[in-house]
């Protein structure tokens, strides 16, 4: 434990990553993937596990990604409360700061919430999980509609499922307190490898965040890449208390900002093309004006 | 305005809304999140790559299956309903879509069927001679293509790259090449499917092989009908089910077919087995698309029909045939 806390506080602290505030973040433990696999494949080893074992290149879902969570700056009482896709909910019990999510029993976006209440602050955390598995047939837009803490970072929308947020994309969230917009209000971005900077809300409570291409040493391989994450902060003060909730997720390399030429790609459209009018030149003298 | 009354008018209504649910129908009908598809198995090109797409084609998750689920069967030893249980789920579907509408998925609603289409009005509007029917040599050619990217890039890689044998990028091979992909993100001004991949000479190939073909298969589009559809895997995923088809394409020639192959030369998949002699027979071929050209170019009274199930919705006749060539004429100028 103390092997991957260390080295995840140190990167934490590089920029003051998540200073005075709390925040989920995944614990990369083989412990927490190894529980993950379990919960997104059959009960016997999975063809990931056997792959990754044998040095077999697969990507397939679910690799890397783990079912145990730490709530990082936890220092008082809190509180964490797993949010199912048909919104029904359970309790999640921390270990030191860690929880371990339960098996699901349907796919699915989950939201994971943590509370902590101290006499001037009000402090939250939220972050999604996306679990495969057997269709949940409930619409996503009903988890994220639904008012899970006084403010609240809402994204609008979520990454796909099966999908993932990706570096130089750009993404939409709303700022909301006691299920309104807030307006006018900043938000702060800030990851592994960028500080934080301060973005502002519009009339409707609307952020548009484009993650930073700040990867560092890519693999021209889009499953070779570990993800990074990256921490969005909202603050207001309201009822003579400081309010102050974080979003968290992964995001990717964007394969377009390195091993796929979106030039090449064209020129190799264009080059089909011209082979195309050449197969009209050769073949124009033979053919008959349709009738 | 009554020149413009015919089948093939109401089918570019019919596929230019169809278009716009499949491309951009998540910002209005339904939402963003898979789980908020329409079927999330269309026997028709409706990419899941769109982010802002209506529905998904039913080969994405076919691939995702074989890659994820069937393979198990030979690495786990997963138990068959497990392994098959969501393919089955899949294929069910398929079925029952088939059962409704059998091919016209493709003549009246597929995005890339009728991107296809309007490239080819395009290079009529623009003088560009149009070939005549393809011949018989080089259709029969073509039609294994289409098999063979089922068998292989729909199922037999997916479930190699599942056991291991296959690097990821094989997973879904299909989809890697597919116009549709490219067509539909363009659509909506995604710019990030346009690329060449040197992740590996895997995926190398496939991003190139799909950017080639989606250059070639609009110029080709310019001049001959179709193109890619001669060789799309959704006709033998839709043939599987064909028989079942409610709606089909019904012939009988017995009293006033005369041989024209009128039919044929209307038929934008070259589909020359129509003009055989036929009896009130189901001629819906596995190329087909239903599009009801052959039936609104048939000169002879009742010999070519729209059935579904026990109703006749469409037949052919003299009238219907002099009209459709008169816009035809009017059409080309």
């Amino acid at each position: 434990m103390k092997k991957l806390l260390i080295p995840i506080f140190a990167v934490a602290t590089l920029w003051g990553y998540g200073d005075g505030v709390i925040y989920w973040t995944p614990h990369n433990c083989d412990e927490g993937k190894k529980i993950y696999s379990k919960y997104t494949s059959s009960e016997k080893n999975t063809t990931h596990h056997k792959q990754e074992h044998s040095g077999k290149k697969h990507g397939g879902h679910g690799g890397g990604e783990s079912a145990m969570f730490a709530l990082m700056n936890l220092e008082s009482n809190a509180s964490a409360v797993l949010i199912r896709p048909d919104l029904s909910n359970e309790p999640l019990n921390f270990t030191i700061n860690t929880i371990t999510l339960p098996r699901p029993k349907t796919g699915g976006y989950y939201a994971m919430i943590a509370e902590a209440n101290t006499t001037e602050y009000v402090y939250s955390a939220i972050r999604y999980v996306s679990m495969h598995g057997r269709p949940a047939g409930i619409s996503p837009t009903k988890l994220t509609a639904l008012s899970k803490t006084a403010l609240e970072i809402l994204p609008d929308p979520l990454h796909r499922e099966h999908d993932r947020y990706t570096a130089s994309k750009t993404y939409r969230f709303v700022a909301m307190f006691e299920g309104k917009p807030l307006a006018n209000t900043a938000m702060t971005l800030e990851t592994h490898n960028t500080p934080a900077h301060s973005l502002t809300t519009d009339e409707k409570g609307v952020v548009k965040i484009t993650l930073p291409n700040d990867f560092k040493n890519v693999t021209p391989d889009r499953n070779a890449n570990k993800p990074s994450e990256f921490l969005v902060t909202l603050q207001h003060d309201a009822n003579a208390k400081h309010y102050i909730s974080t979003f968290t997720m992964p995001y990717s390399a964007n394969p377009n900002d390195f091993w796929q030429s979106q030039e090449w790609g064209a020129g190799a459209i264009f080059i089909g093309f011209l082979g195309g009018l050449l197969i009209y030149r050769r073949q124009s003298t033979k053919g008959v004006q349709r009738g | 305005m009554d020149k413009f009354l015919t089948l093939t008018a109401l089918r570019r209504i019919v596929q230019l809304t169809a278009f716009f649910f499949f491309v951009y129908g998540a910002t209005v009908f339904t939402t963003f999140y898979t789980d908020d598809k329409l079927t999330q198995a269309l026997p028709a090109l409706s990419c899941a790559y769109d982010q802002k797409g209506g529905d998904f084609c039913t080969l994405i998750p076919l691939q995702h299956q074989m890659d994820h689920r069937v393979s198990t069967l030979f690495t786990e030893g997963s138990g068959v309903m497990e392994a098959l249980m969501g393919t089955l789920i899949t294929v069910g579907t398929v079925a029952v879509l088939i059962l409704i509408l059998n091919k016209a998925f493709c003549g009246w609603l597929c995005p890339l069927g009728f991107f296809q289409e309007v490239v080819g009005m395009i290079g009529t509007k623009l003088g560009i001679k149009q070939f005549s029917s393809l011949s018989r040599e080089t259709i029969n050619k073509i039609r294994p293509i289409k098999w063979f990217i089922f068998l292989f890039l729909v199922l037999i890689f997916p479930i190699l790259t599942g056991i291991g044998l296959l690097g990821h990028e094989w997973g879904s091979p299909f989809c890697s090449i597919c116009p549709s992909r490219i067509m539909t993100t363009l659509a909506v001004g995604d710019m990030s499917q346009v690329y060449v991949s040197q992740a590996g000479w895997g995926y190398f190939a496939l991003s190139l092989i799909a950017d080639l073909l989606f250059g070639l298969m609009i110029a080709l589009a310019l001049f001959v009908r179709q193109p890619f559809c001669r060789i799309c895997p959704i006709l033998p995923m839709q043939t599987l089910f064909k028989k079942i088809g409610l709606l089909r394409l019904v012939k009988n020639g017995s009293s006033h077919c005369d041989g024209c192959s009128n039919c044929v030369k209307a038929c934008p998949m070259d589909i020359y087995e129509i003009a055989a002699h036929a009896e009130n027979k189901n001629i819906t071929h596995t190329d087909c698309t239903l599009c009801g050209r052959c039936v609104e170019f048939c000169p002879h009274d009742g010999v070519m029909s729209f059935k579904y199930g026990p109703a006749t919705i469409l037949t052919s006749s003299k009238e219907s045939f002099k009209k459709r060539v008169k816009v035809d004429k009017w059409w080309r100028g």
